[in-house]
């Protein structure tokens, strides 16, 4: 996920043909809340990746992670 | 900084086809969610 909006995370799914949600957090209220933004005027997120657990709790976080590992390794883990 | 054992605090947003995500909708489920910076950009 990301700042962007629906629109440039789309052409970004579409040019690599991601089978997976692209979030719009175009508000930063959850890049706040989550901890991959200092405020809402920030402009980019940090790299967070977290795992929330069915219980609706925190079960993972770090504050930076490699995209083309951390997915596959965090779906192992769930 | 969230520790493990935190609420996950609720949220509420659109995904890249438009369709409205939120935790509430999600509960009963494990998420994994990471942010990247910017769409299409290898920064």
């Amino acid at each position: 996920m990301s700042f962007d909006t629906p629109q440039e995370n789309r052409a970004f799914a579409e040019k690599f043909g991601f089978d997976f949600p692209l979030l719009c957090d175009v508000d930063r209220k959850m890049g706040v809340a989550y901890g991959a933004a200092d405020s809402p005027q920030s402009s980019n997120a940090q790299r967070i990746g977290v795992i929330v657990g069915p219980d609706g709790r925190i079960a993972e976080w770090l504050p930076k992670v490699d995209p083309s590992t951390y997915p596959r390794d965090a779906l192992k883990r769930i | 900084m969230m520790k493990p054992g935190d609420p996950a605090p609720a949220f509420s947003v659109k995904d890249h086809l438009g369709n409205e995500v939120s935790l509430e909708k999600l509960r009963g489920k494990s998420l994994v969610l990471w942010f990247f910076p910017k769409a299409d950009t290898p920064g």
